[in-house]
């Protein structure tokens, strides 16, 4: 549990006994892997929010344009938010596996680190 | 005994055997195991059961009856409760997973280093997971009390003792792969009517493309009979109730601990996103097709039933009519069944269908089944939830830090077993509906831990006072909304009680806020740690500087 003071400062140190394999990074390199994927969030959520609630605060307009055979509005309540949201959520997950190959993230790396994290426990 | 009641009663043996033989195989060893499922369900069947875990009663039995009485305003439920996978996978699942932590209140205990945040966040754990798995229970009682012709009452009580076995026994890591084969069973026996229906009533196999034409000639209908048209927005409650209770049960599905704790057995924050996309895709499935299993049931009660004289109506309707739960009245006295002389529960709207369909035996034992898998696989999650926050957060973390593993994996299986106990007897007696006491549930997880979390995650100046300040005010808001909603008549907006949660959420973060600002702020040590949390596993934070291993 990395909030626990003494297990952040004894993970710290076993790393540092590792030596070889920590290196410091800039920390502004950090930084803008931070800020790419808040980017790529923040414009996930505008669409998330745009047909979703965007779509409902406009639906008395909407309801008279005919798509696949509903009204427009019912069409985005019933099929076209939830479609929209589910390719979101891939299009995140391939984005942000694309990001970390890019700032040199090793999964296979991350998954023996995630398993250490519980060995405390 | 009739041939429907054996061919229902097989299936469902037949997939309950299914699921305790699975949990059985898997039974659980250690405490890690336990709660986790030893941290490695790979993505896409931890989407299963995700699936499996959050589509509860509410959804595969009331969700499409509630938007066939409900027509465009029900769809609040459809995004809503998809739309909240996009705020749990962006802003909470990967950083609560780097956390480390076992359980929400963990996290929120070791994140402010408090105590007593600790135990005021079990205690919100086990208030929205009791009172979300009592809508279950019921639901579960309902189900089985239909099916063998008993009391409902016996059902849940049925219904009870099985899913104290096998939480009990399983533990998560039983409850995993059970959880995938529930979501196939349910899937199926939610697919097969809707996919039949379309077939009988537009000849065509895909019921997604084209049900728009049978929405459409629903308005028609309606408006030949004087009434508002199916699909007219806002005709059941103002646009703001709408967009209030979208929000409560998209933030709620963000703030509920038993879904949350899902992301937990993944094994890194990679596989967290993907187990995000791979539950919203499977859950997808049935909310595509609950709007579709509305229209088409609605489509047949208006041409096939509404018309009909009352002396000829088919079967089905004396045994749904003994339930109490569907009523014919001819009112005008003509000997012919009027659209508007039937009256229909929204909870037997799936339930009855196939058979009004005349869909055959074995659909309507399949869906029976699929009932019950939705209802006692989030019964499950829940209970699990319960579990770790007495067991493991307040019993192992507070009141004894020396318990040993099995002491602890002992106390978490009499916790599962008392709740379940206690849920039950609540159930017997119900202080609502069930769609109702589910809202109540995401309302208070949105005034409560989605507030809570993000902030925790994000704002790393949030200090222990803000936080406990923040649950207080927020859950006090969301309840005092809901009972003065419900009983006083009170509403801002006609927002009601279903979507009190923006008003605990508004009231939560806002207090939060200024609670933490006005005081000390919290340790560089917590304030790294949050910093922290930002970066993927590889990357550690620490003094200002990064460190990255290779």
């Amino acid at each position: 549990m990395v909030f626990h003071k003494t297990s952040l400062q004894k993970r710290f140190r076993k790393l540092k006994n590792r030596g070889d394999l920590v290196r410091k990074i800039e920390k502004s390199k950090a930084d803008a892997y931070f800020r790419e994927k808040n980017t790529y969030m923040v414009i996930y959520f505008i669409i998330w929010a745009i047909v979703s609630y965007g779509v409902v605060l406009i639906a008395e307009p909407l309801s008279d344009v005919y798509f696949n055979g509903f009204p427009l509005h019912y069409f985005m309540g019933a099929q076209g938010a939830l479609a929209v949201f589910i390719i979101l959520l891939f299009v995140n997950a391939i984005v942000g596996d694309k990001i970390d190959k890019k700032y040199g993230i090793d999964h296979n790396k991350n998954e023996l680190i995630g398993r250490g994290t519980t060995s405390n426990h | 005994m009739d041939t429907q009641f054996i061919v229902s009663l097989a299936m469902i043996l037949a997939t309950f055997a299914l699921y305790i033989g699975i949990a059985v195989l898997n039974r659980a060893k250690g405490t890690s195991e336990f709660y986790v499922a030893g941290r490695g369900v790979p993505p896409l069947f931890n989407g299963m059961a995700i699936g499996a875990d959050w589509m509860s009663a509410a959804s595969f039995i009331g969700m499409a009856g509630t938007i066939m009485m409900l027509g465009y305003d029900g769809l609040a439920y459809i995004m809503g409760w998809t739309g909240g996978y996009l705020l749990l996978t962006f802003l909470l699942a990967p950083q609560l997973r780097k956390s480390g932590s076992y359980t929400v209140p963990e996290f929120i205990g070791d994140r402010y280093k408090s105590k007593a945040a600790l135990i005021i966040a079990a205690i919100c754990t086990m208030i929205i997971s009791f009172t979300y798995s009592i809508g279950q229970l019921s639901g579960s009682g309902v189900v089985i009390g239909r099916l063998f012709e008993i009391d409902a009452r016996l059902g849940t009580m049925i219904g009870v003792v099985i899913i104290a076995i096998y939480a009990a026994f399983g533990g998560m890591k039983g409850i995993t792969w059970t959880q995938v084969a529930q979501y196939l069973v349910l899937i199926i026996a939610y697919l097969v009517p809707v996919i039949f229906m379309s077939l009988q009533i537009t000849g065509n196999p895909l019921p997604w493309l084209s049900y728009g034409e049978v929405v459409s000639k629903l308005g028609e209908l309606d408006r030949e009979l004087g009434l508002s048209e199916y699909f007219a927005p806002f005709e059941k409650g103002s646009k703001w109730q709408f967009l209030a209770l979208m929000f409560t049960l998209m933030a709620g599905t963000a703030g509920l601990p038993h879904v949350i704790a899902r992301f937990y057995t993944v094994s890194t924050m990679k596989a967290a996103r993907w187990s995000g996309a791979w539950a919203l895709l499977f859950i997808g499935l049935l909310y595509f097709s609950a709007p579709a299993y509305a229209a088409f049931s609605r489509f047949i009660l208006m041409t096939q039933v509404a018309g009909s004289k009352i002396a000829e109506l088919p079967a089905w309707t004396k045994t749904w009519v003994d339930t109490g739960l569907l009523k014919v009245a001819d009112s005008s006295a003509d000997g012919i069944l009027q659209w508007n002389e039937l009256i229909i529960a929204n909870d037997i709207v799936v339930m009855a269908t196939p058979e009004i369909a005349n869909l055959g035996i074995f659909v309507i034992g399949l869906v029976a089944a699929g009932a019950m898998a939705a209802a006692l696989s989030t019964a499950g999650g829940l209970l699990i939830a319960i579990s770790s926050a007495f067991a493991h957060d307040i019993y192992y973390r507070i009141i004894k830090p020396t318990a040993t593993d099995k002491q602890r994996l002992n106390v978490g299986r009499i916790t599962i077993v008392v709740a379940t106990l206690l849920a039950g007897l609540v159930a017997l007696n119900p202080p609502g509906a069930i769609t109702q006491i589910v809202a109540w549930a995401f309302a208070i997880a949105t005034g409560t831990f989605f507030p809570a979390l993000v902030l925790g995650v994000w704002w790393k100046r949030s200090n222990s006072k803000g936080l406990i300040s923040g649950l207080l005010v927020g859950l006090g808001v969301t309840l005092a909304y809901i009972f003065a909603a419900k009983y006083g008549g009170f509403t801002i907006l006609g927002i009601i009680d279903t979507g009190a949660g923006v008003f605990g959420a508004i009231a939560a973060f806002a207090t939060n806020i200024i609670v933490s600002l006005s005081t000390k702020p919290p340790s560089q040590e917590i304030q790294d740690a949050v910093i922290n949390l930002r970066y993927p596993e590889q990357m550690t934070y620490k003094d200002g500087e990064v460190y990255m291993e290779d």
